[in-house]
């Protein structure tokens, strides 16, 4: 697949879209203005078939219709052509990339030493993040439980996070990562993705989630493995602390079961 | 004829052309609600937090200081998109067309069941004071999105009041009439079609509402099941999509509503515009006074996509976690849809090719269904592809690509049906001067509000947001957002100026003649008002329904119950 060139900042699209910061991120851009170009294409034949026609076959000019079912085989093979046309120049292309992406990247979960993993829960109207601390494993005492809505994470590092939520269906939004995953109650489900420059971000939440959900804002930094590392050595551990000060009595009860849940190993 | 009382004739009614403009009437006036609704969420999405102006009816707002809060904003969007879904499409396509053609179009005296038509419409007018009741609720509408996603629908989602309930409860209701009326429209088409009126030589029109009503007899069950499941949940305290915090004991699965709604869904999306597929296909040979352009190919198509509908559903859900192997058969069955519809999307061009093109309001209206339904089209592709759809779910792109689809193709195929078929249903023409100038504003400014949805969406805006500048990211989007508020406004203008022209031609329109287009299909046989039951004797049919300009007549059109011989 050839670059195609932008005409106009975002494309047909006028307004850029956030900056990408992701590794995979371009491979979604690159999706998006394939099918940016073929559409234009085609809606431009068909936008220039019917000013065509308007202008040659108006009544006026064209008083007398031709009496014409395009009924015939040649008119049936014509059809069927441009519809099977339609579907290998579009269907087919950005199938295959994106079932390419889905494999080589999206789904295609890393594994070994050098992943962060992050478990996120997402409650009306605010963020939980969960890292493992020490011992590499959830709920434990040394789970390291930053502020509500602070999301820290290193820079070249694949991050992997699972999702859940106790309350109503929510949605982690990184625009500048191209992606998003909604968190279920009753389920857990996975993402991962990986930053290439440093900087501060927003995480929005994507799914109707009440009232405030305007307002359900995260802050992602990210940051050089040194930074991440002190950052993280500077908060307290789980265990330390009382669980009380970031919940509130009622959401303690579900702790086990909605939050610091052990990890849950990806096939 | 027995003459019969006022009750019997235009309120009980159990003839199917009355019955239809019931529909019509429902539908114009809900379409107008929404559509309201409409204007003062882009207020809110343009001026966040600023008082709503008195040309706006801010004095709605009174108790909160003139400002939509974002409860008011929830509740806005969600009974936005369920009223023009349910009761402004709905209605108008399905009930008002559907009732008013089909018999009409096939030969038939009636429906099959007319006492249970008018039900049907009672029922759904039933459905709507319940909805609309629901607005003068203490806590409110409903405010869970049209949608309606468990847990948040539920009690403890954080919704007060019985708004979601009454929502529920009105969709179900209005499910019921639909069920009804889908019985009834093919029943009707498979045993009332005249003498001669095979199924190859039914209008494209008749073909469109009997598909729509084979999906709607076997989809709406499936919502109506979902509905009922739902509402035991928000009043009984049952616990079927109940996962979390909430669920007592085992609880359910809020997953299993999405997959409900959608299977549902999706097929919706049809349900609302195989109408719109039919009417143009038919009033493109109209005013081109040619034949449909491969007839049977169209047909055959839009039965296909009937089919693959009902198997896409999870293209709604590529970001809830489903199995990578489900994502990828979703993606591929749903780019399949694009082999029909672009087949019968070239037949629309053919029908145009080497025609004779008579530019009257209906065919304007007609040929911009090309322009909107191709970009629909075509930005569904996004959406259907798992990994652009990652990024743009839940954005205002997937809002600009569904009000392409169905705002606008189904509106300006109403549009088009309404100007085609006023003279049959009031017996006067619809103001061509007016309609013209409603047609191009419309035109023009509905294409500034939805391509620009899809633009801010691109650049990162995801939907239902109270206030779009809580987020940096969207900072820059500001501008556009204002524009497309204007743009919107002024399109509401444009239908203020459609009523007018409604009514005033209603009342003052030029009297029509029987055939003023030289249509060829049956409703245009009978002087106006056409009688109750139709036809003095039924039709003997001839031909099929797009005899335009065929040699072997003198003038350029064929009723289709004169027999063509040819020389």
């Amino acid at each position: 697949m050839g670059k195609i060139k932008k005409l106009l900042p975002g494309g047909i699209w006028f307004l850029d879209p956030p900056k990408d910061i992701s590794l995979d991120g371009y491979r979604i851009d690159k999706v998006i203005q394939y099918t940016d170009f073929v559409i234009t294409l085609y809606f431009a034949i068909v936008v220039i078939a019917l000013v065509f026609f308007i202008w040659r076959y108006n009544s006026r000019k064209n008083p007398k219709a031709s009496y014409d079912h395009g009924n015939q085989k040649k008119h049936l093979i014509m059809t069927v052509a441009m519809g099977l046309l339609v579907f290998f120049s579009i269907d087919v292309v950005i199938e295959t990339m994106s079932f390419k992406d889905l494999k080589e990247a999206f789904w295609n979960f890393p594994k070994g030493k050098d992943v962060v993993r992050i478990e996120v829960m997402p409650q009306q109207y605010a963020w939980n993040f969960r890292y493992a601390g020490e011992d590499e494993l959830f709920g434990t005492d040394d789970d390291i439980v930053p502020s509500q809505n602070i999301m820290h994470i290193p820079v070249n590092t694949p991050i992997v996070i699972q999702l859940t939520t106790y309350d109503v269906i929510h949605s982690f939004y990184l625009p500048n990562f191209r992606i998003k995953q909604d968190a279920t109650p009753g389920m857990v489900t996975a993402m991962w993705f990986q930053a290439m420059e440093t900087g501060q971000y927003e995480i929005a939440c994507a799914e109707l989630c009440g009232n405030s959900h305007f307002k359900m804002k995260g802050y992602l930094t990210v940051e050089s493995e040194e930074d991440f590392d002190s950052w993280l050595g500077s908060l307290e551990p789980e265990g330390t602390k009382d669980e009380l000060d970031d919940w509130g009595a009622e959401e303690v009860e579900g702790v086990p079961e909605f939050w610091a849940w052990a990890w849950k190993e990806l096939k | 004829m027995h003459s019969e009382s006022f009750w019997r004739k235009d309120i009980f009614s159990t003839d199917h052309k009355t019955i239809g403009k019931q529909f019509l009437f429902f539908g114009i006036f809900f379409l107008l609600f929404g559509g309201f609704q409409a204007m003062l969420l882009r207020w809110q999405l343009a001026y966040p937090g600023q008082p709503v102006p008195w040309w706006l009816m801010g004095f709605l707002y009174e108790g909160t200081g003139g400002i939509i809060d974002p409860d008011g904003f929830n509740r806005l969007f969600t009974m936005h998109g369920t009223i023009m879904i349910f009761w402004a499409i709905t209605p108008i396509l399905i009930g008002a067309f559907g009732n008013f053609l089909i018999p009409l179009q096939i030969g038939a005296r009636d429906m099959a069941f007319p006492t249970l038509n008018m039900i049907s419409f009672w029922t759904f007018f039933l459905s709507g004071v319940v909805l609309l009741l629901s607005h003068f609720l203490p806590a409110g509408s409903a405010s869970g999105g049209w949608t309606s996603y468990p847990p948040l629908s539920l009690p403890g989602g954080g919704i007060p009041g019985l708004g979601q309930a009454f929502w529920t409860l009105s969709v179900t209701l209005m499910g019921a009439a639909t069920m009804m009326g889908a019985i009834n429209y093919i029943i009707t088409v498979i045993r009332l079609r005249a003498p001669g009126m095979t199924y190859w030589r039914m209008p494209l029109s008749v073909w469109g509402l009997w598909l729509t009503s084979i999906l709607n007899a076997i989809f709406v069950p499936v919502i109506a099941a979902g509905l009922i499941m739902l509402l035991l949940d928000q009043l009984l305290g049952t616990q079927f999509f109940v996962a979390g915090r909430l669920a007592a004991g085992g609880g359910g699965d809020p997953l299993l509503f999405q997959h409900v709604f959608w299977i549902f869904g999706h097929p919706e999306v049809y349900i609302l515009i195989l109408p719109v597929w039919g009417i143009v296909s038919d009033l493109l040979a109209i005013y081109s006074r040619k034949p449909a352009f491969g007839y049977k190919v169209t047909s055959i198509c839009m039965s296909t996509i009937v089919v693959l509908s009902s198997i896409v559903w999870g293209h709604h859900m590529y970001t809830t976690g489903m199995s990578p192997l489900l994502g990828k058969a979703f993606m591929f069955l749903t780019l399949l849809i694009s082999i029909p519809s672009s087949i019968f999307f070239f037949n629309w061009l053919g029908t145009l090719w080497r025609g004779s093109l008579h530019f009257d309001p209906p065919m304007l209206y007609t040929m911009s269904v090309i322009w909107v339904f191709g970009l629909g089209g075509l930005t569904g592709l996004y959406n259907a592809t798992v990994t652009s759809d990652i990024y743009l779910h839940d954005t205002m792109f997937v809002v600009g690509h569904f009000h392409y689809t169905l705002a606008a193709s189904v509106l300006f195929g109403g549009f088009a049906a309404i100007a085609h078929w006023f003279p049959r249903m009031f017996g006067r023409m619809l103001n061509p001067l007016m309609s013209k100038i409603h047609f191009w504003g419309t035109f023009i400014t509905l294409n500034l509000v939805f391509f620009n949805m899809m633009v801010v969406g691109y650049a990162g805006q995801h939907r239902r947001i109270y206030n779009p500048s809580e987020y940096e990211f969207l900072q820059p989007l500001a501008d556009m957002n204002v524009f497309i508020t204007y743009a919107a406004l002024v399109l509401g203008l444009f239908q203020i100026l459609y009523l007018f022209n409604f009514v005033w031609s209603l009342v003052k329109g030029k009297v029509a003649e029987t055939n003023p287009w030289r249509a060829t299909t049956l409703e245009w046989t009978m002087d106006y008002p056409i009688p109750h039951g139709n036809f003095g004797e039924i039709p003997q049919v001839y031909h099929g329904p797009h005899e335009y300009s065929n040699p072997n007549t003198d003038q350029d059109w064929a009723p289709q119950t004169v027999e063509i011989k040819s020389s």
